[in-house]
């Protein structure tokens, strides 16, 4: 009984990236806005967990996440499945190149990540004919790498509990 | 130098081209796709539409079942948050309820003598009879756009373009149609451009959204009469939707002049949808 109830336990925690991914996605909070507050959930997961373990988060659901974000939030198909990707494919190059983890590494390299998938993003909504406002995607970007070591030593806290 | 350039190349290609362990796509594929999807989404036809919709009603009723438990928990906070308040609320009621009897049969006589006044002038009035009704089954918004989804589509022969009240009151119109959904643009939205006209002022101008609460008026003449507490109407100009729909009230501001809206967009669960427009 309890060798099953572990096992459950250790099935949901593997799974738990993926199931938060679908979840925000779905529910069209990968974005939250508070006030002035602008932080975007959806990049941080997929950055963190396929930077420290990809295995947990495959490119096919990160693409199929975006593209629940996109229709649940009416944007055009795509867009948010590309900016996700780029996050993604920063994270999985980030992870070739470094060989010790630490939090100011993943956080500075964080910048790059986020600089290029905000970018993408505001390239497609352009041509897809949308109104961008050039501050809320500056905000969003500031507070999204301020609240990342946040979400890093909650998800940090996940795989120290697999592992235990 | 030349070492360090292929270090780079060799890790982007290891990043983007292979498929890592258990993946079963690689980076590379997967961005193409995305990039097709973004270019397909600008080509109308048929075929493609109808795969849209598909996927669209999916996702619409997966984000709703998903949407439950928050539902459910937002809801069961504000009734324990009016269950508190209830004592407070019970004296308003009070005095809403004496003030609205002494002006009930002052309005019944405004009513009666609108009414008459229309027949007077032969004004063909719309009759709201001609409106389906939907429910609002999800409200996510976001900086980009602010739009409802609601639970009926071409299954109740809703067309692009079509305006959708609130009550009596415009709040927005529909922008996507798939089978047994369909997308509301509210009129705070960013991409929301409405013609309008103030009364009594009588000024025609664009009612643009901002993507927050307040929507506001632009293209007025130089030396417009706008003032505060001035009735906001669809003016019906461009054919697009019938002239008269109340959409809220002016409000002057520093520089600008704000409109403040009749309906609550955030308490919005029910809407009608106007089926007969001026354009067809």
């Amino acid at each position: 009984m309890s060798i099953s109830s572990k096992g459950f336990w250790f099935k949901f925690i593997d799974i738990l990236p993926l199931l938060i991914l679908f979840v925000i996605s779905l529910n069209g909070s990968s974005v939250i806005n508070v006030n002035l507050i602008s932080i975007n959930i959806h990049y941080i997961l997929v950055y963190f967990w396929v930077l420290r373990q990809p295995n947990s988060l495959g490119y096919g659901y990160i693409f199929l996440s975006g593209i629940i974000s996109d229709v649940v939030l009416g944007l055009p198909l795509g867009i948010n499945a590309l900016a996700l990707l780029f996050v993604a494919g920063v994270a999985a190059y980030v992870r070739v190149v470094t060989v010790r983890i630490t939090l100011i590494n993943d956080w500075i390299s964080f910048i790059p990540a986020l600089l290029f998938a905000n970018f993408v993003y505001f390239i497609s909504l352009y041509f897809s004919g949308y109104t961008v406002e050039y501050f809320y995607l500056l905000k969003n970007s500031i507070f999204t790498f301020i609240f990342y070591p946040i979400l890093w030593i909650v998800f940090s806290l996940i795989i120290n509990l697999k592992r235990s | 130098m030349d070492t360090s350039r292929d270090d780079v190349g060799i890790s982007i290609r290891s990043a983007f081209l292979r498929k890592g362990t258990q993946q079963r796509f690689s980076l590379f594929a997967l961005t193409l796709i995305s990039i097709l999807l973004i270019f397909l989404e600008s080509i109308d036809s048929k075929p493609l539409n109808s795969v849209r919709s598909i996927i669209k009603d999916i996702v619409y009723r997966s984000a709703v079942i998903s949407n439950y438990p928050s539902k459910l928990f937002s809801s069961s906070y504000e009734k324990i948050n009016s269950h508190f308040s209830l004592y407070n609320r019970y004296d308003d009621l009070l005095q809403e309820n004496k003030k609205l009897k002494n002006e009930i049969s002052k309005s019944d006589f405004i009513e009666m003598e609108n009414s008459q006044l229309r027949k007077l002038i032969d004004e063909q009035t719309a009759s709201y009879s001609d409106s389906e009704s939907a429910r609002v089954i999800l409200d996510k918004r976001s900086p980009y756009i602010n739009s409802f989804v609601l639970n009926i589509g071409y299954n109740k022969n809703i067309k692009k373009g079509m305006a959708v009240l609130h009550e009596k009151n415009f709040i927005g119109r529909i922008v996507d149609v798939n089978y047994f959904s369909s997308r509301v643009l509210l009129i705070t939205d960013l991409n929301s451009k409405i013609p309008i006209i103030s009364e009594p002022s009588g000024n025609h101008a664009i009612l643009s959204g901002h993507g927050k609460s307040n929507p506001t008026l632009e293209y007025l003449s130089e030396n417009h009469k706008v003032q505060d507490g001035d009735k906001i109407y669809t003016s019906g100009k461009g054919g697009i939707f019938d002239p008269g729909i109340p959409i809220g009230e002016a409000k002057k501001t520093k520089d600008k002049i704000e409109v403040k809206l009749y309906s609550e967009l955030n308490q919005i669960t029910f809407v009608n949808i106007k089926m007969r427009n001026l354009k067809k």
